[in-house]
C-alpha cells in the first residue's frame, strides 16, 4: 500500500475535513490489507472467452471441408447448449432495470454462447444455405439472438454486437476500427441510412426512458448514434462532387445532432458524449469555414492567414475550457 | 526546482484522496464538495479524454505559432533552417513556463508544450549533428529530466527513461562488436541496479509528489530487465546488429541462459507481485508471461494457431475459475472482493469496446467464393456476417 494515501487521510483529519469516526473506519479498512484480484480475474475470464471463440472460429474456417460438417455442427451446438443451459439456470430472468448477477461467470458465458451462436448460424448459412440467397437474413437472425441475450441477461458487450449486427443489416460497418472506412463518398444512400439509423437509435432511447426499460443501455445507443450521424455528415461536408448545395443540408443535420447531444450529455452526465460532440462540431465548423473561404482569393492574404492562426487556436482553446468548465459545474449538482 | 506551488501539489493529493474516499463510500458527496471548495486547485483534467482533446488543441496552437515564426524567418533560408528547431524548442519552454505560471498541471495544454519542447530539442540536435544518435539521446534525456523536475510531468519522465536507455545502447555501440555482444548483460545489470535504487528512494521518500515519478522509473526498470535478456529480443537484435545469421540446427551463444531467463523471470515477477501486493508488477508479470509464450511460439510452434487459441482459452478459463472459487470467501489480504478504495474497473469498462472491435458484424459481401471471408482473419466471430 502507498504510505502517502494514509498520510493524506491523516492530514484531512487534521484539517477537520473528515471526522474522527470516519478516519477510524478508513484506517480499519486499510489495515485489512486488501489486495483485490477482482478486475484481473474477470479480465482473464473475458480474455479466455475471446481466445476460445477466436480459436473455434479459425478452426471452423480452416477445416470447413475436412472434418465432417455434421460432427462440427453438433459439437458447436452442444457447447452452445451447455453455455445457455448454465446461463438460464443461474440468471434471475428478465428484469427491466440494471441487474447484477451473483455468479461472476455468467456474464462471460453469455458472451461466449452468443458469439458461438453467431458463428454457428454463419457456418450453417455457408454450408447449407438455409436462408438461400437472403444473406441479410443470416445477419438479421444473429442480431435478433444478440438483442434477446443482451436484454435478458443484461449484458452490454452482447448489446454492442447486436447493434453492429443491426447496422450490418442495412449495410454499414460500425465496429470502432471500421467506422471511418464506410464508403460514404461513392454511395450517398449509405449516408442517409447512417443518419436514419442514428436517428432511430435516438428515438429508441427516448422511448426506453419513457417505459423505463434498461435505461442504462442508453449511453451505448447514444454513443453509436453520435458517431454514426457525425461521421456521415462530416464525410458529406467534405464531399465536393455531390450536388451543389447538398452539403449544406448535412451541415444542418450535424448542427441539429450536436444540439441534441449537447442537451442529452448533460442529462445523463456523460462526458464522453460531450467531448466527442464538441470535437465533431469543431471539425464540422472548420470545414464549413474552409468552404466559405474557398470563394475568397487567397494568393494575397495567405501570410496574414498563417499569422492569424495562433490567435484562432487560442480563441478555440479558451472556448473549450469554458465549455468543459460549464459542463463540470452543471453535472456536479 | 519545482515550478509549481508546493501547497497546491499537497492539496492535489488531498483532493485525490477525498475523491477516492468518496468513491469508496467512506465520506459523502457533500463532504467531498466541501473539501473541494476549501482547497485551492490546479487547472487540472482528470478525464483522460478531455486531456487528450486539450493536448491536440495545444499541439495545434504550438504548431501554428511555429509556422507563423517560420513565415517571418523564411528570408533567412538556409541559416533559418539550421536554427529553426532551437527556436521552436524555446517557444515550447516559454509556453510550458507560462502555463505553469497560470497553474496548469496535467491539463493537456501543458503536455503539448512540454513534449513539443523536448522533441524539438531532439530535432535541433539532430540537424546540427547530422543525426548522431548518441548525442541526440543525451540531449533529449537532459531536456526531459529538466522538464520532469521543473513541472513534475510524468510523460517527460517516460521519455527520459527511454532516452537514457538509448544513451546506454548507443554508448555501447561505440565500442564496436564487443559492446554489441555484452549489450544484453549490461542492460540487465543497469536496470537491476536502478530498480533497487528507485525502490530504496521510494521507501525513504518524504515528498509525495515524487512518488508517481519514482514508481514510473521503477516499473520501467522491471520491463527493461525482462526485455534485456528475453530470448526473442536478444536473438533478433544479434541478427540485426551483429549480422549473425542463426543457421538451422545452431543457436545463439548462451542460448540456454536466455531461454531460462525468459521462462523464470515472469514467474518470479508474478510471485513477488502477489507477495508484496504490487499491482503494477502484477500487470507487468502478465504481460511478460504472454510475451514469453509468444517468444516460445515464435521459434517452436508446436500447435497450429487455432488449437493453441482454443486450448489457451480453456486453460485461462480454468485458471480464473479455480482462483475465483478459492478467493471468493476471503475478507482480507488476497481476495476476489472488489477493493473499495483502489479499484481498477477502468479496464472492465473497456470490455464492450473490445468486443465490438473483435466480434462486431460487418455487412455481408455478396460473393460465392469460399475464400472471401470479409471480416475473418483473426477474429473468428467477425466473419459470421460475411458469408
Amino acid at each position: 500500500m502507498n504510505k502517502f494515501d494514509d498520510q493524506a487521510t491523516k492530514s484531512l483529519l487534521d484539517k477537520n475535513l473528515i471526522t474522527e469516526n470516519q478516519y477510524q473506519e478508513i484506517t480499519a479498512y486499510r489495515n485489512l490489507n486488501i489486495f483485490s484480484l477482482n478486475a484481473e480475474l474477470k479480465f482473464f475470464l473475458y480474455l479466455s472467452v475471446l481466445l476460445f471463440t477466436s480459436g473455434i472460429g479459425i478452426l471452423i474456417y480452416k477445416n470447413i471441408d475436412s472434418i465432417g460438417h455434421i460432427a462440427l455442427l453438433s459439437i458447436l451446438l452442444i457447447i452452445i447448449a451447455v453455455c445457455f443451459y448454465y446461463c438460464f439456470k443461474n440468471s434471475k430472468g428478465f428484469q427491466k432495470t440494471e441487474t447484477v448477477f451473483e455468479s461472476p461467470f455468467l456474464e462471460y458465458l453469455v458472451l461466449a454462447a452468443n458469439i458461438l451462436t453467431c458463428i454457428f448460424i454463419g457456418y450453417l448459412q455457408f454450408q447449407y444455405k438455409p436462408f438461400g440467397t437472403h444473406y441479410d437474413l443470416a445477419t438479421l437472425i444473429p442480431t435478433i439472438v444478440s438483442f434477446f441475450c443482451a436484454y435478458y441477461f443484461d449484458n452490454k458487450s452482447v448489446l454492442t454486437i447486436a447493434i453492429t449486427g443491426l447496422a450490418a443489416y442495412i449495410g454499414l460497418s460500425v465496429t470502432p476500427q471500421d467506422l471511418l472506412h464506410n464508403d460514404f463518398y461513392s454511395n450517398p444512400t449509405l449516408s442517409y441510412s447512417a443518419i436514419i439509423l442514428g436517428g432511430l437509435l435516438i428515438l429508441y432511447t427516448i422511448y426506453s426512458l419513457r417505459v423505463n426499460l434498461k435505461t442504462h443501455f442508453n449511453i451505448i445507443y447514444l454513443t453509436f448514434a453520435l458517431h454514426l450521424i457525425s461521421i456521415a455528415s462530416i464525410s458529406n461536408l467534405v464531399d465536393d462532387y455531390s450536388h451543389d448545395s447538398i452539403w449544406m443540408l448535412f451541415g444542418v443535420v450535424l448542427g441539429a445532432s450536436s444540439y441534441y447531444f449537447y442537451k442529452v450529455s448533460h442529462d445523463i452526465k456523460a462526458i464522453s458524449l460531450y467531448v466527442f460532440m464538441i470535437i465533431y462540431t469543431y471539425i464540422g465548423l472548420n470545414i464549413f469555414l474552409f468552404r466559405i473561404f474557398q470563394f475568397i482569393d487567397f494568393s494575397d492574404v495567405w501570410m496574414l492567414f498563417i499569422l492569424a492562426l495562433p490567435a484562432y487556436f487560442i480563441g478555440s482553446i479558451i472556448l473549450f475550457i469554458k465549455l468543459i468548465k460549464k459542463f463540470n459545474k452543471e453535472t456536479a449538482k | 526546482m519545482i515550478r509549481h506551488d508546493k501547497q497546491l501539489l499537497n492539496d492535489l493529493a488531498f483532493l485525490d484522496e477525498a475523491n477516492s474516499l468518496q468513491n469508496a463510500g467512506f465520506i459523502s458527496k457533500d463532504q467531498k464538495d466541501l473539501i473541494k471548495k476549501q482547497l485551492p486547485d490546479f487547472k487540472h483534467q482528470k478525464n483522460i479524454l478531455v486531456r487528450l482533446g486539450f493536448f491536440l488543441l495545444g499541439s495545434f496552437l504550438y504548431s501554428s505559432i511555429c509556422s507563423a515564426i517560420s513565415l517571418l524567418g523564411l528570408s533567412g533560408e538556409e541559416f533559418f533552417f539550421k536554427i529553426c528547431c532551437y527556436i521552436f524548442a524555446v517557444v515550447g519552454f516559454a509556453g510550458a513556463e507560462f502555463l505553469a505560471n497560470e497553474k496548469y498541471y496535467g491539463h493537456g495544454l501543458d503536455d503539448a508544450f512540454i513534449l513539443g519542447a523536448i522533441f524539438n530539442v531532439g530535432f535541433a540536435i539532430g540537424i546540427t549533428t547530422d543525426g548522431y544518435e548518441l548525442i541526440i539521446a543525451v540531449f533529449m534525456a537532459i531536456a526531459a529530466f529538466v522538464m520532469y523536475r521543473r513541472y513534475l510531468h510524468l510523460p517527460s519522465l517516460l521519455i527520459f527513461c527511454l532516452a537514457s536507455s538509448a544513451v546506454l545502447f548507443y554508448g555501447l555501440f561505440e565500442f564496436g562488436a564487443i559492446g554489441k555482444t555484452i549489450l544484453p548483460f549490461v542492460a540487465m545489470l543497469f536496470s537491476a541496479g536502478f530498480y533497487f535504487f528507485t525502490k530504496k528512494s521510494i521507501d525513504n521518500l518524504n515528498e509525495h509528489y515524487y512518488y508517481n515519478g519514482l514508481l514510473l522509473g521503477n516499473s520501467f526498470c522491471l520491463i527493461l530487465f525482462y526485455l534485456s535478456c528475453n530470448y526473442l529480443v536478444v536473438r533478433e537484435l544479434s541478427v540485426m546488429l551483429l549480422g549473425n545469421e542463426v543457421l538451422p540446427g545452431k543457436d545463439i551463444p548462451f542460448a540456454y541462459f536466455f531461454y531460462a531467463f525468459t521462462l523464470i523471470v515472469p514467474v518470479l515477477y508474478l510471485v513477488q507481485a502477489l507477495k508484496s501486493k504490487d499491482r503494477i508488477m502484477l500487470w507487468i508479470s502478465f504481460l511478460a508471461i504472454s510475451f514469453s509464450i509468444y517468444t516460445i511460439r515464435f521459434y517452436h510452434s508446436v500447435l497450429p494457431i487455432e488449437v493453441a487459441l482454443t486450448l489457451g482459452g480453456v486453460v485461462l478459463f480454468s485458471i480464473a475459475y479455480f482462483s475465483i472459487k478459492k478467493l471468493k470467501e476471503k475478507e482480507s489480504g488476497l481476495t476476489f472482493k472488489p477493493d473499495r478504495i483502489n479499484n481498477s474497473n477502468a479496464l472492465l469498462n473497456a470490455e464492450a469496446l473490445i468486443v465490438a472491435s473483435a466480434f462486431g458484424m460487418k455487412p455481408e459481401v455478396k460473393t460465392e467464393s469460399p475464400m472471401e471471408f470479409g471480416g475473418g482473419g483473426f477474429s473468428g466471430g467477425g466473419s459470421d456476417g460475411s458469408f
